[in-house]
């Protein structure tokens, strides 16, 4: 069963509208999220900047369907995540997103070309093969495929890792530092493959970062402080 | 894909791997042994109790079908009074006796002239009839098992007896004496266990057995064609409980390891649970990959219980030669359906927690 895409060129492919997340911590409502107001548009290579704390994860786990708000909407690609339940957020997640953690988030027992071809079996359209060629030529992957993920270096994980985030063509890839594990040298090939994605393939990414030079990398760049988008909010 | 994912996460475990499947291995192996060693020895003694070749046996009364546990109450005047009854061939009264002296085995007090009569008599391998008060038969399996030869001295119920003759098997029991001797040494004199009867025309069967019940009322007396469905272990007071308490042993054991190995994994496996989710794995898809993992080491812990069940008869049979142990598709199949059925039970809570994590905090998980 696949999600509709209803949305149009006109919507943004990702829209927040007074977002909250709040946890609980003993007693404590602690909102990590405080009403965030956002558009994203399809081919955009957003960069998302804050202080530990901010709310940065918590924003890019919401709009992914990892979690559930607390208030407000968040329509992706007019799918609106706040009123499905888990099997409706993971059914969008497996069509509509693709994930980049900053600890690669491979699965240790399976080779390069196991961990990509997973993200097809669970997507349900079978192995493409057309597909899966074209993305690991991309990524420079095609003399690594064999190894695990032990036997590879950061780099070439984190090039795994955005190989199956990419695999089942999704709407939107959400990157959750995906240098912060990574040497500069690694750090820069990757942020050049994430932009080249965006360039040449149009895809939309959303980009957590600590670090300028690499936001540097995006379209546009947001700021967030105390749960709020503070800077950059609306599209160029 | 699911299936590769299974093998390389088994082969990721080596010793966990093997551990669970020696553990469902043990499971099998129990079950099939347990009553695969009780069957065949119910089935065999069946067997040669068909052997005999009597149409009817007598018991005393509220006596159980095997026959040792019924001592031995009966008068042997019993046999004259029955010999007289109308299309009443042969009537052969035998003492039996229980001998735990190497092994366990039941010795058959006889009158080689009556037993004769109603069985045909035995057929000798070697040696010749019961003569001397201290004279044994020995069957087959028993000379071949405890390596005896005519001529031998054996001590069975504190008593050395002289190995007289080897016999055909299939008569009923492994060691025959005279009667006499075993009712000295049991202390039972002028005492039976059981009359076998021969009918002149089989047909006469039922009639005879009206005519018995009349003759001796509340004696259990019985067709010998209906015994081999008598010989089963509900029919045993205590076996059929011991018997189900050994399966569900089994059974508990296969659980427990499968719930402990599969919890770990669970507990290990964290992030890739969080990884899976972040995919788009659905709750069903992630209770897939335990239960199939489950699956693939149930069925890996079946061959090898299967393997080790033939391995353990045969290292029972060349201690105990004269046992019988029966394997059988049935129970090899019921065998493996309770190693399945324990284990995807034990997997049930692990692979449910698994499909209930939360995607962030397994994908925090350290």
């Amino acid at each position: 069963m696949g999600v509709p895409s209803v949305g149009s060129k006109l919507e943004p492919i990702l829209k927040t509208e007074n977002l909250w997340k709040v946890f609980r911590a003993g007693s404590l409502d602690v909102a990590a999220l405080r009403g965030i107001n956002l558009d994203i548009f399809a081919g955009e290579f957003v960069s998302v900047m804050g202080p530990s704390g901010c709310g940065k994860s918590t924003l890019l786990h919401v709009i992914g369907g990892l979690a559930r708000a607390s208030r407000g909407r968040v329509l992706l690609d007019g799918n609106d995540l706040t009123s499905l339940g888990d099997a409706g957020r993971t059914l969008l997640r497996r069509h509509k997103v693709g994930f980049v953690f900053q600890r690669f988030n491979l699965l240790p027992t399976l080779d390069a070309r196991g961990n990509i071809a997973l993200a097809q079996h669970i997507h349900g359209d079978g192995f493409d093969p057309h597909r899966f060629d074209v993305v690991t030529q991309m990524l420079g992957l095609r003399e690594r495929l064999e190894h695990r993920p032990s036997e590879l270096s950061g780099g070439e994980q984190q090039r795994v890792a955005i190989a199956r985030a990419i695999i089942n063509e999704p709407k939107i890839v959400l990157a959750d530092e995906p240098t912060g594990n990574l040497d500069t040298k690694n750090s820069e090939n990757v942020l050049g493959l994430l932009r080249q994605l965006n360039k040449d393939l149009g895809q939309t990414i959303v980009m957590i970062t600590h670090n300028p030079e690499a936001a540097a990398y995006g379209t546009r760049v947001l700021h967030m402080r105390d749960g709020l988008v503070v800077d950059g909010a609306a599209a160029n | 894909m699911i299936k590769h994912m299974i093998l390389r996460n088994i082969l990721y475990r080596p010793v966990r791997t093997l551990i669970t499947i020696i553990a469902v291995g043990v499971e099998v192996t129990l079950v099939l042994t347990v009553v695969g060693l009780t069957s065949g020895m119910l089935s065999d003694t069946a067997k040669r109790i068909e052997g005999i070749g009597a149409d009817i046996m007598v018991q005393p009364p509220s006596a159980s079908v095997f026959m040792a546990f019924s001592g031995a109450p009966m008068p042997i005047e019993i046999g004259q009074r029955l010999a007289q009854i109308k299309n009443v061939q042969a009537v052969a009264p035998v003492l039996l006796q229980f001998n735990s002296t190497n092994g366990l085995d039941i010795i058959y007090g006889i009158d080689p002239v009556t037993f004769g009569q109603v069985s045909g008599g035995f057929v000798f391998h070697a040696g010749h009839e019961l003569q001397a008060a201290d004279d044994i038969l020995v069957d087959d399996w028993y000379a071949k098992g405890r390596k005896v030869e005519v001529g031998d001295t054996l001590h069975v119920l504190g008593h050395d007896f002289h190995v007289a003759g080897i016999v055909e098997h299939g008569k009923g029991a492994r060691l025959f004496v005279l009667m006499s001797t075993l009712q000295d040494l049991s202390g039972a004199r002028d005492k039976a266990s059981v009359f076998f009867i021969r009918c002149d025309k089989p047909e006469q069967t039922e009639k005879v057995i009206g005519l018995i019940s009349a003759l001796l009322p509340h004696y259990e007396v019985r067709p010998l064609r209906d015994y081999m469905s008598l010989m089963t272990s509900s029919n045993l007071p205590g076996l059929k409980t011991f018997i189900d308490s050994m399966i569900w042993l089994a059974a508990a054991i296969g659980f427990l390891v499968i719930l402990l190995s599969m919890y770990t994994t669970i507990i290990e496996r964290t992030r890739e649970i969080g990884v899976l989710k972040s995919l788009g794995a659905s709750r069903s898809y992630v209770v897939r990959v335990i239960l199939s993992e489950t699956t693939a080491l149930c069925v890996a812990g079946i061959v090898l219980g299967f393997g080790m069940s033939y391995g353990v008869r045969m290292l029972f049979l060349a201690v105990f030669p004269t046992l019988t142990i029966l394997i059988t598709p049935i129970w090899l199949l019921k065998a493996a359906g309770l190693a399945i059925v324990g284990g995807w039970l034990g997997a049930t809570y692990p692979a449910w927690l698994a499909s209930r994590k939360d995607p962030i905090e397994a994908l925090a998980y350290e």
